[in-house]
């Protein structure tokens, strides 16, 4: 029973990795498509050994860090036992959005949904009003809708106090850093101070105390 | 704060998901409290209480010896 029980607390330093693992993937098919852009502007045609060399590395390192996650991922589908309903609920959502997300941005970013000098969804130039319209309507109506579900039906008070403590670093995070960023910039330090950036620091900050608190 | 929680649920032969699903709650709130990083809130150790039958300071520890201490 403990044994169960020890294997299944591993599970959120295996998400941690797995998360970690997905981030370099992503990272590294952007080095891939960065190298095969460079060299289509320098006029394309055959690569040289180096390159194949380059590509054949970063190829790799994707397949191993895939392997990983796959491995990770049996080591949790082994340590499941039975599940509380209130967290199946929860782990629905969590994959559901996860994986609404993904396809989401997937899709804008196959779609073309911005200019070609843009340098996607996180940026400050122009995008489509209409496109603009569907994102606002997403964040703003349906992710509040969802949010309130989850909290009433998934969330218990243990992750709500992990919530409530990463809200808490993420403000501090917030009333430290953009005061001391604009007094840099007015002294002519650093650029200024970017709204939307800001906005992913306190994120990052709430996320990183929830999630140490919820399962590490 | 010390508990007996892991104690009562080895007497039953439990897993954490078990008494999770027992109190409604996720189990990594159960080895949260379990480990002592979580204190439950009173409605929360009310219905540990009553599922093991026992009074709450049978289970919880707050350490406190009679007010001697500052």
């Amino acid at each position: 029973m403990f044994d169960v029980d020890e294997n299944a607390d591993r599970n959120g330093r295996r998400i941690l990795w797995m998360s970690l693992c997905g981030l370099g993937i992503i990272m590294i098919l952007g080095a891939i498509t960065g190298l095969l852009s460079a060299h289509m502007s320098e006029g394309g045609g055959p690569l040289n050994i180096a390159s194949y060399t380059v590509l054949a590395a970063l190829m790799s390192g994707t397949l191993l860090l895939a392997f990983v996650i796959w491995k990770l991922f049996r080591q949790m589908k082994r340590s499941d036992q039975k599940v509380p309903q209130r967290e199946k609920v929860y782990n629905r959502f969590f994959i559901g959005s996860f994986t609404f997300g993904g396809i989401t941005g997937l899709v804008l970013a196959l779609t073309g949904g911005f200019d070609e000098t843009e340098a996607g969804l996180i940026s400050n130039d122009a995008m489509s009003p209409t496109l603009a319209i569907i994102l606002s309507i997403a964040i703003g109506v349906i992710a509040p809708a969802i949010t309130l579900y989850w909290h009433k039906h998934a969330v218990d008070e243990q992750e709500e106090a992990a919530y409530r403590f990463g809200a808490l670093i993420a403000m501090y995070a917030f009333w430290f850093i953009a005061p001391v960023w604009w007094l840099l910039w007015r002294g002519g330090m650093l650029p200024e101070v970017n709204g939307i950036t800001l906005y992913f620091m306190t994120f990052f900050a709430a996320t990183a105390v929830w999630f140490w608190k919820k399962y590490l | 704060m010390k508990n007996q929680l892991k104690v009562l649920r080895a007497m039953r032969n439990w897993s954490q998901a078990d008494l999770g699903e027992h109190l409604d709650v996720s189990r990594q709130a159960v080895n949260a409290i379990e480990t002592g990083k979580y204190d439950p809130s009173l409605p929360l150790a009310f219905k540990i209480s009553r599922l093991f039958d026992l009074p709450i300071e049978q289970i919880f520890d707050d350490e406190f010896d009679g007010g001697k201490h500052v």
